[in-house]
């Protein structure tokens, strides 16, 4: 009996499950979604004219460079921040982690009109009125997500005993966490960059909040004037985005595949 | 990196003391390491053995006390700027970097010219014999070998004191050896001044020119290893070096006791006891003996423990009154003793060391 129990798995029966709920949710309307897509004019055959009439709408190209610039500045902003506090937070700051922590969680909790408008007023006027200001509130709302990929990728790593390593040897704060905490720490760096990315690129409420244009923003206006066209988007912005952050997935795996392979 | 290129330094710890809020993790510790000298601190977890290494290290600060090499004061040095070499328990090699960049790290943090890195890394390879692995990464190398790495890249940077922190506890038995032989060759090759810090008695004793014992954050004793075995200053260090059984013993006379009816003297270093007073005698396994039955001095008991160590066999013998009695005798003579079996031993040494109870 107890061999029959043991060889009894819930395994296969747990990934079926969740392979049909994957498809039918994820997958069915996605599909819908590109046969859609791919319909000619009035709904008749198959064509590539939604995808056409989308790439030459006004606006297209700049949304879709400021969101990419933007989603870019705001990863890189998060990971200067972030890196070097996760890292003394784990180092000597032990006592401040709770209330870091705390701090990072608020914009999960604050209603995200509240955090718009509030912290707006806050900056400084020349950011105001700029775009870039946008760049601030996609930081603060992926510092939940930031904290904890880092975090986490700290936890497995012998931090201290590498710093005092590197610190031994006579190299500065700047070149340890460069040379030997970054690296060590790839892989959660390149998370925490995946998360800010996704999130700054496919950001809608603040910006259409503080009346900035963005590609989301842009695809709200441009898909109301043709609903095959409005569908063409959300599927080259899915498609997109899935292979962006594939790119970055892949190259992150590369990078850190590299140190196995060169010896 | 020869002897002649770096002076060797003096290390010298001046009362130097570290709290932890009401813990004393250090207190007052005055050592002084001559140049070129090798000196391990010997004693149980949290004598303060590491911290005082972390002090030298400059990844600790101090409490009171002062911290000088070659006679400046280095206690406000940042760890950076102290050119220490330091060899960790857990390698701590940096795992994205190959064995020839490990070595070279300290090198590049140094501003030293492509072409003399080079060339010191080549030295250092040849110095511990990897030469061949220089492209591998610290995950392809054995335990041994990236302990050899990471002295590597300590000595490159032409330290001015070598510090090690128990750099062969993570080791297996065998390889533990090799090493340590090895560190003690290059030590004394490079002439460097040395601080090593370990629980393991056998280590300490086998490489060192002196061996500090510590206990509660203070320094117990410091001297030559066969001084520190054969006339232990303490109690403490006569029981924490070499084995030693411990045997209730009272005292009949000054500087004489009697234990398991056998007289014997009790050695100045334990101080004065009264007549008549309770005291723990200790005697090393190796000098108590197996004698024969008719011996009236004797004391018998029944052979209750028999480890065979190689040449030597550790015998345990329960005596009345007293706790298990361990005897080191040569293998050859106890080969026909069995557990259970009656035996006669005595005490070979005419004077003993003393605890009170």
């Amino acid at each position: 009996m107890a061999e029959r129990m043991k060889k009894f798995s819930l395994k296969w029966p747990l990934i079926t499950l969740s392979s049909f709920l994957a498809f039918f949710i994820f997958l069915v309307p996605l599909y819908g979604a590109s046969v859609y897509s791919f319909k000619g004019n009035g709904g008749k055959g198959h064509s590539w004219v939604n995808y056409q009439w989308l790439i030459h709408q006004d606006g297209f190209y700049p949304s879709l460079f400021t969101s990419l610039k933007l989603a870019v500045l705001a990863g890189l902003l998060n990971l200067l921040l972030m890196v070097p506090t996760m890292v003394y937070l784990n180092l000597k700051g032990q006592r401040y982690k709770s209330l870091i922590d705390f701090l990072c969680i608020l914009p999960l909790i604050i209603p995200v009109v509240s955090l718009a408008i509030g912290a707006q007023v806050a900056m400084p006027k020349m950011l105001q009125n700029s775009e870039y200001e946008l760049v601030f509130f996609f930081v603060i709302i992926a510092l939940p997500y930031t904290y904890r990929a880092l975090d986490t990728s700290l936890q497995t790593v012998a931090l201290k005993t590498l710093v005092e390593a590197s610190r031994s040897l006579g190299a500065s704060w700047s070149r340890t966490i460069i040379r030997v905490i970054v690296p060590a720490i790839r892989s959660g760096i390149t998370g925490a960059l995946f998360l800010t990315f996704a999130l700054s690129i496919g950001e809608y409420t603040i910006t259409s909040l503080l009346h900035w244009e963005t590609f989301p923003t842009w695809t709200v206006v441009a898909a109301q004037q043709n609903i095959l066209g409005a569908i063409a988007i959300s599927v080259f912005s899915f498609v997109s985005a899935i292979v962006l952050l594939a790119a970055i997935a892949l190259f992150a795996k590369k990078r850190s595949k590299r140190v196995e392979v060169e010896a | 990196m020869r002897k002649s290129d770096r002076v060797s330094s003096t290390l010298e710890l001046d009362g130097v003391s570290r709290h932890f809020g009401p813990v004393k993790a250090l207190d007052g510790l005055d050592l002084t390491v001559k140049p070129g000298e090798l000196v391990a601190l010997l004693g149980p977890s949290g004598c303060g053995k590491t911290t005082a290494l972390r002090i030298v290290a400059g990844l600790e600060i101090t409490t009171t006390g002062e911290l000088r090499v070659n006679g400046v004061r280095y206690n406000e040095t940042p760890a950076s700027q102290r050119d220490m070499g330091m060899v960790f328990q857990s390698y701590s090699l940096f795992p994205n970097l190959t064995v020839a960049e490990n070595i070279e790290y300290g090198l590049r943090a140094r501003k030293i010219a492509s072409e003399q890195r080079q060339k010191r890394v080549r030295e250092m390879l040849d110095l511990v014999d990897l030469g061949p692995k220089e492209k591998s990464y610290p995950h392809q190398l054995s335990g041994g070998q990236q302990q050899r790495v990471a002295l590597a890249r300590a000595l490159a940077i032409e330290p001015r004191v070598l510090l090690l922190d128990e750099p062969l506890s993570a080791l297996d038995a065998q390889v533990r050896g090799q090493i340590r032989e090895e560190i003690r060759r290059i030590q004394i090759e490079l002439g460097i001044t040395t601080l090593f810090v370990t629980h393991d008695q056998e280590e300490a004793m086998a490489i060192s020119d002196r061996v500090g014992v510590m206990s509660h954050g203070k320094l117990e004793q410091i001297d030559t290893p066969i001084a520190l075995y054969n006339s232990p200053a303490t109690p403490f260090v006569a029981s924490f070096v070499g084995q030693a059984n411990r045997i209730p013993a009272q005292i009949t006379a000054k500087g004489k006791a009697k234990v398991l009816n056998q007289k014997v003297n009790i050695s100045d270093n334990a101080g004065s006891f009264d007549e008549g007073s309770q005291v723990h005698v200790i005697i090393r396994p190796e000098l108590l003996e197996i004698a024969s039955e008719s011996d009236t001095e004797a004391t018998r008991g029944i052979v209750a423990l028999k480890s065979f160590l190689g040449p030597t066999t550790k015998v345990g013998i329960a005596v009345e009154g007293a706790p298990l009695i361990h005897l080191n005798i040569a293998s050859r003579d106890v080969r026909k003793l069995e557990i259970g079996d009656k035996i006669a031993f005595k005490i070979s040494s005419d004077e003993v060391m003393a605890e009170r109870v």
